[in-house]
């Protein structure tokens, strides 16, 4: 049996087929850095896997060392029975599945999420990613390349040059650092914040059709969402939010968005890992 | 795991329990699986879907209005188990009656429905709409009435924990439910539940489910400050267990009262703790957030196919 086959029941918003998420095990086959800061995570699975940019995964331990609740993590790259991952270590889960070698099994539960829209056929799109913020866009513009007919402005934001995954990159990707420290030779970075890069480049001020794709750390989307708005482009953000269950059934993640449906100024609560992790960034009920 | 030889029962048959027959003993607790509406889609290899083999969902509990929930953060994990305070969010009474549970009946899905309330009362004016409402109804077995959610800043805290108030409680959704199975669900934040079971069975329950989950707190270093926005929250989990099967074993002791397990089971042996202690059903919490199959491998697991 394929796991993971089309639906045949109702499309997201954004109107992209997305496939009904399974549970199920998988195998490590390789966990390796691809950067200072990052480590590349591939799983095999016993059927075809497959995703849309922007949608993540449940990841877990297998068997009595699993945590209470697994973790969120947006699916890189998928590939007949592989399923790849890019992720930092911040804590507890991470540092588990850093120690997972090649053979160990993982829990997974995925793809879920609404994934980032589809631009129209020519649309230009600005890709804005910081940190772990890369691989949801990496897979789309993976996707996109040579495929989408509009102009395509790719940036990614690190922290220096030994955090940015160059050989996984190739040459797409506009960068910019935190600081210009360990920059391989032949590279280039621009010093400063990923957003302010963005805004320095005039000639992305000819059209106001773009449409901006951003994931990241919140001050940078904050940053993403702004700059769009003053530019009049349309904003889609990935958030991080903190998850139970990844599936709608906790209420555990929730994000404040405007609804127009619930009276002038009506702000409700929207559930990230179902309405999102994708969202249009005037939806967005910042608290700030 | 190779299934003892004390336990022979399948809890994917149905059984009965006060004026109901149900159609299975691995529930999904309240709080952990949404209205039931959820995931139905979601595979696994060997199951249709999540609902395979579940005997009831408990919805998330209903409070007759609509309810916005807590601030983030919600949830806060521990080595052993959770820390909630989602603060009760929820539909509303109105739209759950004229939207949810027909949708429910409609997929199929059997359902315990999780009522909350301020005043007795209230759960009197509930469960006579949600009579009214669904007659004719089969997948609709029953009410669970929470009188143990720790995490809601106005009432809750201490609202379960007197018999006197329990009862009171009890008596009111009885009246008006003849033809359905009446639950009542317990804190352990007491010092004596059989107490509180005792009453509730007095006053006409079917059933009391235990546990609902227990006061805890967890502390940020950096701040030096609970994580918690409201400080307090509903610990569950696999770190709980021992407490509900303590609070089980207690009540079935001394209250005489059908129990339904509820606490830390995320396995067929988890499961088989309750129903060795004598619990008729157990209900699947906090693990079945981390994987959607949990409650339906345990039937599966438990039915010994
Ligand atoms: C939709 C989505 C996609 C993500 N994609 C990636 C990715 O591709 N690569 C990557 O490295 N990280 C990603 N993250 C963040 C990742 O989930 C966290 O870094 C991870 O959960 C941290 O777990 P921990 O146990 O190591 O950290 P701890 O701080 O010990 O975790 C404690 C708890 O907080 C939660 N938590 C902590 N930090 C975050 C965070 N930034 N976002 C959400 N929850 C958090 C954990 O899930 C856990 O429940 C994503 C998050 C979301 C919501
Ligand atoms: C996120 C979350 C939400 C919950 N919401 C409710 C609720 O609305 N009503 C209720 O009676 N119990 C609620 N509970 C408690 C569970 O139903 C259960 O009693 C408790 O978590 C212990 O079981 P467990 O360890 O299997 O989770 C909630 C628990 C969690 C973790
Ligand atoms: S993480 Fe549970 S509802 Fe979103």
């Amino acid at each position: 049996m394929s796991l993971m086959q089309p639906p045949d029941g109702p499309r997201t918003m954004i109107d992209l087929p997305v496939m009904p998420a399974a549970s199920c095990e998988g195998v490590v086959v390789a966990n390796v850095p691809v950067s200072s800061g990052l480590l590349q995570l591939v799983v095999e699975f016993d059927s075809p896997v497959t995703f849309q940019p922007g949608q993540f995964a449940m990841l877990n331990l297998a068997g009595d060392s699993a945590l209470v609740f697994s973790r969120p993590f947006s699916i890189y790259e998928a590939k007949d029975r592989r399923m790849s991952f890019l992720y930092r270590v911040v804590g507890r889960g991470t540092r588990a599945l850093n120690a997972l070698e090649p053979g160990a099994a993982l829990v997974f539960l995925g793809p879920l999420g609404r994934p980032f829209p589809q631009p129209d056929p020519d649309q230009p799109v600005v890709l804005i990613a910081g940190g772990v913020g890369l691989p949801p866009l990496a897979a789309w513009l993976d996707r996109q390349a040579g495929r989408h007919a509009g102009e395509i402005d790719a940036f990614f934001g690190a922290r220096d040059g030994g955090d940015v995954p160059w050989d996984l990159l190739g040459d797409r990707w506009n960068i910019s650092l935190d600081s210009l420290k360990d920059l391989p030779a032949g590279r280039q970075g621009w010093q400063g914040l990923v957003t302010d890069l963005v805004a320095s480049r005039q000639d992305l001020g000819n059209r106001k059709d773009r449409m901006v794709l951003a994931c990241g750390p919140t001050p940078l989307l904050k940053a993403a969402s702004r700059l769009a708005s003053a530019r009049g482009w349309t904003c889609w953000l990935s958030l991080e939010e903190h998850m139970g269950c990844g599936y709608g059934v906790c209420k555990g993640c929730v994000v404040p968005v405007h609804d127009a449906s619930g009276g002038p100024g009506h702000v409700r609560n929207a559930t990230c890992c179902t309405e999102g992790p994708v969202f249009n960034a005037a939806d967005l009920a910042w608290q700030d | 795991m190779s299934l003892p030889g004390w336990w022979t029962i399948d809890p994917t048959e149905p059984f009965t329990l006060g004026p109901r027959q149900f159609p299975g003993r691995i529930w999904t607790a309240s709080g952990c699986f949404a209205y039931g509406l959820t995931g139905h889609e979601m595979k696994a290899e060997g199951f249709s879907s999540p609902y395979q083999g579940v005997g009831a969902v408990v919805t998330k509990t209903v409070t007759p209005q609509a309810r916005p929930g807590n601030p983030m953060p919600r949830l806060v994990e521990t080595n052993e188990g959770a820390l909630n305070s989602i603060g009760l969010e929820n539909v509303g009474f109105e739209e759950f009656l004229a939207k949810t549970l027909p949708a429910l009946e409609e997929m199929g899905v059997p359902t315990v429905v999780s009522l909350a309330a301020t005043r007795p009362e209230e759960f009197g004016d509930m469960v006579s709409r949600l009579h009214q409402a669904a007659v004719g109804f089969v997948h609709w077995h029953g009410v669970e009435i929470n009188l143990s959610c720790p995490n809601v800043a106005e009432g809750g805290h201490d609202f379960g924990r007197d018999p006197d108030t329990v009862a009171a409680c009890v008596r009111a959704a009885r009246e008006y439910l003849p033809d359905r199975a009446l639950l009542a669900k317990l804190t352990p934040n007491v010092t004596d539940i059989s107490g509180l079971a005792t009453a509730a069975a007095a006053a006409g329950v079917d059933a009391v489910s235990a546990i609902n989950t227990v006061v805890g707190l967890e502390v940020d270093l950096k701040s030096g400050r609970p994580v918690l926005p409201r400080r307090f929250g509903g610990y569950s989990g696999p770190a709980i267990r021992p407490i509900a099967l303590a609070k089980v074993d207690e009540i079935i002791t001394r209250a005489k009262v059908p129990v339904v397990g509820v606490g830390g089971i995320g396995n067929d042996r988890d499961a088989l703790k309750f129903f060795a202690l004598g619990a008729v059903a157990v209900q699947v919490g906090t693990a079945q957030m981390r994987d959607p199959f949990t409650a339906a491998r345990i039937a599966k697991d438990l039915a010994g196919v």
